[in-house]
Formats: C-alpha cells, structure tokens, sequence
C-alpha cells in the first residue's frame, strides 16, 4: 500500500461526514462505526487514485461543526464533488468485512461453473422453438 | 484547421522495427486486428502490427481483489476519458451518446462482456427489406464460415439452434449455466411466449483452447482474472507471434503517406518518446476501431485528398452508429446471488428485433439478461431510479435500504437498439485539442434519432412486462446511456459504389489500392447484435481474400 493520502484533520472530517451519508439503521452499521476513514478509504483511494486530490480538497472545506448541511448543499449544488465524497464513502464501506458479512456479499469470489448434466430449461426452450415463425430471410 | 504533425519524411528509408518492410503493416490490435494479423501470418504473410497500447497482463486486473467494485472508478473504466491511460486520446465533442472502448493490446475485448452474437440474415438487406438505411453488399452466407471458424478460436460457449438466426455450424462448448437469474427471466418470457434463448459467450464453460473455465467470478468488463474469458493476448497473439508477427506496443500510427501513384507507402508512427518512424509495407490494413481507423485517415491529409485519406465520397467518418443503450432492473424479493457472472449474457431474447408493420419505428433491438455486479452497484442503481425522491430518501439511515432490497436480488435487461446510419452523426478531428502525442483527437457528433427513441420506449415498455412476468416485484428504469457500450460501428462504409461508401465488398479503399480497413467502421447498418462476433468474423473474411488475390494487389512502386 502507498503512503496514507489523508491527515488526521481530513480524517476526522471524514468520519463526521460519512456518518450523514451512512448512518446506523435496518441493522447495519454507521460509517465510523467500521472506521471507514481509517485503513478502509486508504484502499479506496489506492484502487481508485483520481478521487483522492478532489476528496482530499473537500475535506479541507468540509465545516466540521456542520457536516450535514455541508453533505445536502454538495448533493444539491456541486454534484460531481459530492459524487467523489459518496463514491469515496460508499466504496470505503463495502470493503468493510463487517459490512460484508452482514449483507451476505462474499465479494466477486470464483464459483466453478457447472456443465456437467442437461440444462433444466429444455422444455421452455422446446416451446421458444415450436411457436417461433423461423427467421426473416434476406433477398 | 489543418492538423499539425510531426516531420517525416516519407521517402526515407524504413525504419520500423527490424528496418524492413512487411508485407501487410496492421493499425491497431484489437478485435479485427489481431484476427488478421494471426490469420495472414499462419499463411506466411510478414505482418507487422502498430499498436499504441500496451498488453494488458492478468496481474494488472483488480477483479480477484476485493477492490474488485472500484476498478470502474478509474483503472478499469472503459470510458478513456476517466480512465486516461497513457495509451488512450480523448474524445470530445456534445454527442447524446459518447463511445468507450480499450486501447491496448486486445482492443475492446480486454473489456468485453464477452456477448457472442451474429447479425440476423435481414441486418444485411435492411433496404430492400424495409426500405431504409442500405443493403450491405455481403450478405450472411460470406460470413458464415466465418463466423463458426471465429467462435471455435475465442472458445464460444453457447447452444446452436436458437430458430431466430441461420442454421450453423454450432459452438465448441456448452453454454454456460444460466443461473437464478436467467432461469428466472426465462419464466417470464416463457409466460409470454416471447423469444429467448440461452446466452453465447466468448467465455469457456469448460477449459477450450487457451482459455480456463469461467468461475463465474462476474468481473468479466474489468478483466478476468481467470482467463476465461476470450481475448487476443489469449486466444490470437501466441500463434501469430510464433508464425513471424511482429508486434509494435507503444507505436500510435499518426499519418498514411502515399507514393507519387497515390498507393500507401506505409505507417508513420510515433513511439512513446514521441520519435517519428515509418513502418513500410506492401499493403496497410486498418484495425483501430470505428473512430481510430476515421480519425487516422483525416489526419492523413494530402494534396491529392484534401479532406482525409480515401474520402472521395465524403462519407468517410460519417454515419457513426452506437447502438443506444437503455436498462430495465428486475428486483425479487428472493435472493438470487446475482452479483455472480459471468457478466456476458446468461439468455437474449430476439423478440422486437425485427421491423414490425404495427410499431412506430424501423427495426428493432436486442434484448440480454446480465447479473447485476455488487453492492456499489446496487446503490448506484437505486439512486439513480429515485433520485427525485431526495436527499433524505437515499442517505443516513435509509442509505441502507439499497442493499437490502436490489443487492444480491436483482438481474438487469439491457435493451440495445439498431440505430440507423445518418450521415450528421460522425466522427471528425478536434480543431484544438490533442492526444498525448500532440495529435488532434476525435470529436464525436452524435444525435440519437427519433426512431431510436421509439424503439426504446417501446422495448422498455416491452421489458418491464417482462420483468413483471418473472415475478419481480419491482422495475428500475435507467435512461439512454450517455457513455455507449463499446459498439463503434459505420465510418467508413462498404459498398459497392465509390460515390457511396469508403472501401469496397472486400474492405479495400476505392480510393487507394493498397489500403483495407477491416475494423467495424465498415459495417453498412448496425443491426441490433453485438457487434464483434461480425466484426472478426469480417476481419476472418478479408484476411483471406487478400490471400487469395495478393498477387492482384498494386503495391508502391
Ligand atoms: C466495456 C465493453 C464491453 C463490450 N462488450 C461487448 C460484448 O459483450 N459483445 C460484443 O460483441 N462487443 C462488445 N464490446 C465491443 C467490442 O469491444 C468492440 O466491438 C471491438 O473491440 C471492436 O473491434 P475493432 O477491431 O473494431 O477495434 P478495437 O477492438 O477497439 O481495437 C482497436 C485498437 O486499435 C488501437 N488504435 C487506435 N488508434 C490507433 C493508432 N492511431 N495507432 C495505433 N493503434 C491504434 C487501439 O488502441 C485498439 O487496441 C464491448 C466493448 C466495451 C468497451
Ligand atoms: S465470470 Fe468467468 S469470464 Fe467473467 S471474470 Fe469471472 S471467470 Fe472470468
């Protein structure tokens, strides 16, 4: 992993506003509470390195005394900041193993495909067969 | 404005790789490239393929790593414009729809959904069919030998006899599972009597060739890391490098000069230091794609043809088609794991993709079953189906409802439709701004038509009945997609009428004899198919016409 692309100030500004877009409900956690502004938005940003300067200017901005109104105004006047704020977040999260867990997703894991036996669709297909026209021919 | 390009002077001597001059120099590696380049050198043709890109290696992709979701954000974006790879030149311009595609080694087939699908026999005849568009001089027969050949090399896995298309000569291995999710949009149709039939894919259901078995990883667009999946480094470039093809990475073609007789002399291209070289050879084929093969031959201008290369006609560049791309999301209130692959197309259905007397519009589309990628994804999608409902809707607590009601329980009906050739929309070269080699770049023009539109709306209309017809309890309808899906198709004709089309039945200029271009720039209407298994299965053809009538071929004296 490269060097951690935020300061502890950024951090913390990100934790208040994570938590605006992603708080604690229908059983599954907040942001911070899987502490998506430490190690997870570090991976985030090394997959995804064109999010870290934009990400990293806006919590500079970013008021810490008022992340939610801070969150509704970028949503409502600067959409492509707040789509780098929500992809950061968004992406942070779903790293969380936790998170994982909770929502049944093993990640894009291998799962051998099976061709062994005869598909269980024939009979469908057998009707797709007997009630197509045939094909339109060309001159 | 005149595009300015670096010195070169093309009488010098050669001084491509290995100095010498080939018989055949290819323009890009991608999808038709590289099927020419394997072809003409099995046959003992010296090929030299020009390729800006590089090789896309299996440990480049990010899809085994849990990051796998976040590859579109950047790294594996198939838009160049978010991407910008070193390889990649932008594209500009206020087009409805913008192409994407991959610029390396492979071409579009590093990011392929893998989606095997030839053109209806009707596709080729669409004038004196329906009245419309133009008849394409070839027709399905010229391909289908072609075409078999083709899906044997990329390792097709699908099932022969779907009634909707010519009878061939089948696939080399069974289709691959279908799943929940195509098992389950299968039932609707079956309800509705409408067509469908199990998906081919250039992704092997079993080890084939040089291919592994798909372990249905779903991260087919942001490369297998399987090696599953067909792609040329795989399944083309290992043969045609041992036949004697040499391969040029790093190489962006820049200019086509001619001899005093107005035959191509050959390539000038620039490397990664932005050093001029001239690649001779006996015959130039190009393979860059609908708007690399365009752009190339306008910035290739010459007192003899002031208006591009090998544009006589005027056509050239014009009558871009993109196949506009809408989705209709089928939500369960089952789990149907649906973030599984492969991400090619578990069933398709060929329903509305003929003209029909009663429809307001010409043509028709195709419709495919795909899952439906992680939880990123699902987010995504629930925010854009309910982006009026607000702020307070799709964040903070609520935030958590995507999840829990499209992730994992949700496939999607991509619906891509025939758009017809019109001469407005184009490609042509941007007056002000330049690739990373300081050559203009390309600017799309791109106004999607009225009988698109129709045919859209009608076939989501069409699709949400469907999706309803297989149970799901909810729909999510996207709109046109700004960003294309890949399918670049249509700038530089084939026909047989020099006043009308750019290159002949065989793909060579009218204008220049020595001069092909073999990309899916050539196709003369779009169909509603994906476009490569046509694209190879032409680039297949022509490679062996030039075989056949190399001798008749004018050369630069
Ligand atoms: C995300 C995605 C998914 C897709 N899914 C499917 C699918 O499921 N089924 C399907 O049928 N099709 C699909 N396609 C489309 C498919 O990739 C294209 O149809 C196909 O690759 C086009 O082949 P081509 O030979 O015309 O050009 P390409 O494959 O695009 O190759 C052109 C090559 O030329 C090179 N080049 C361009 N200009 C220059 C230059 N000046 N000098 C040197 N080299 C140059 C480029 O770098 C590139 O490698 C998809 C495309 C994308 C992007
Ligand atoms: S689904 Fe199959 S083809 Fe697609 S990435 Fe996974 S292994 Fe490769």
């Amino acid at each position: 992993m490269s060097e951690p692309r935020l300061d502890a100030s950024q951090r913390a500004v990100l934790t208040r506003l994570a938590d605006v877009l992603i708080a604690e409900g229908h059983g599954m956690p907040s942001a911070s509470a899987v502490d998506v502004a430490g190690s997870l938005i570090d991976r985030c940003l090394d997959a995804a390195p064109v999010l870290a300067a934009p990400l990293g200017a806006l919590l500079e901005e970013g008021a810490p005394e008022a992340p939610e109104g801070f969150a509704r105004r970028l949503a409502a006047e600067r959409p492509d900041d707040f789509a780098v704020l929500s992809t950061a977040v968004v992406g942070s999260y779903y790293l969380s193993g936790e998170v994982r867990r909770l929502i049944g997703y093993p990640g894009q894991q291998p799962s051998p495909v099976s061709v062994a036996g005869e598909p269980d669709y024939l009979d469908m297909l057998e009707r797709v067969y007997e009630r197509y026209p045939g094909y339109r021919e060309a001159p | 404005m005149q595009p300015v390009l670096p010195e070169v002077e093309a009488a010098s001597p050669a001084d491509g790789i290995g100095k010498s001059a080939a018989d055949v120099v290819i323009v890009g590696a991608g999808a038709s490239g590289s099927v020419a380049a394997q072809r003409l050198a099995a046959a003992g043709v010296d090929v030299v393929c020009l390729e800006q890109g590089d090789w896309a290696h299996t440990a480049d992709y990010m899809s085994a790593e849990p990051e796998a979701e976040l590859a579109w954000v950047q790294r594996w974006n198939p838009d160049p414009n978010v991407r910008r790879n070193l390889a990649d030149y932008p594209l500009t311009g206020e087009a409805d729809i913008r192409p994407v595609m991959y610029n390396g080694v492979g071409g579009g087939l590093v990011q392929w959904a893998a989606m095997w699908q030839p053109l209806l026999a009707s596709d080729f005849k669409v004038r004196s069919l329906d009245g419309t568009a133009d008849d394409w001089p070839i027709g399905w027969d010229d391909l289908a030998a072609h075409y078999d050949a083709v899906a044997h090399d990329l390792s097709v896995s699908g099932l022969a006899g779907d009634p909707a298309l010519p009878e061939a000569g089948g696939y080399p291995n069974p289709p691959v599972e279908i799943g929940r999710v195509g098992r389950s949009a299968a039932r609707g149709m079956d309800r509705l009597g409408w067509h469908w039939w199990p998906g081919a894919n250039a992704i092997a259901s079993r080890r084939h060739g040089s291919l592994q078995a798909c372990q249905r990883r779903g991260t087919c667009m942001t490369g297998c890391p399987e090696n599953a999946k067909a792609i040329p480094s795989l399944t083309h470039w290992p043969a045609a490098l041992a036949a004697g093809a040499r391969l040029v990475t790093g190489a962006r073609a820049a200019q086509i000069p001619l001899d005093e007789r107005g035959r191509a002399v050959g390539v000038v291209y620039l490397d990664a230091d932005g050093a001029a070289h001239l690649q001779r050879a006996s015959v130039v084929m190009l393979a860059a794609n609908a708007v690399g093969s365009a752009r190339l031959l306008l910035l290739s201008t010459s007192a003899r043809f002031p208006d591009g290369l090998a544009n006589s006609s005027g056509l050239l560049g014009r009558r871009l088609m993109q196949h506009p791309y809408r989705t209709v999301t089928a939500v369960f209130d089952e789990p149907l794991e649906s973030w599984q692959g492969p991400w090619g197309q578990s069933i398709y259905s060929l329903e509305f993709a003929e003209t029909h007397p009663d429809r307001d519009f010409v043509r028709g589309a195709k419709w495919m079953v795909m899952p439906h990628g992680g939880p990123m994804f699902a987010v995504a999608e629930y925010h854009e189906a309910r982006r009026q409902h607000g702020f307070d809707a799709l964040w903070g607590e609520n935030f958590h409802r995507a999840a829990a009601e499209v992730f994992g329980r949700a496939f999607t009906w991509g619906i891509q439709a025939e758009d017809l050739p019109e001469d407005h929309n184009r490609v042509v070269l941007d007056p002000a701004v330049c690739d990373g080699s300081g050559l203009p770049t390309a600017r799309i023009e791109y106004r999607m038509s009225e009988n698109s539109r129709r045919m859209l709306d009608f076939n989501l209309a069409r699709a949400v009945e469907a999706a309803e017809a297989s149970g799901a309890v909810e729909t999510l309808v996207r709109g046109v997609w700004p960003t294309g899906i890949g399918h670049v198709l249509g700038t530089a004709r084939m026909g047989d009428d020099p006043a009308t089309s750019v290159v002949d039945r065989h793909c060579r200029a009218h204008d220049v004899a020595n001069l092909y271009v073999i990309d899916g720039g050539v196709f003369v209407t779009g169909g509603s198919a994906n476009p490569t298994a046509t694209i190879m299965a032409n680039a297949r053809r022509v490679a062996d016409c030039l075989l056949r009538e190399r001798a008749a071929v004018e050369v630069p004296g």
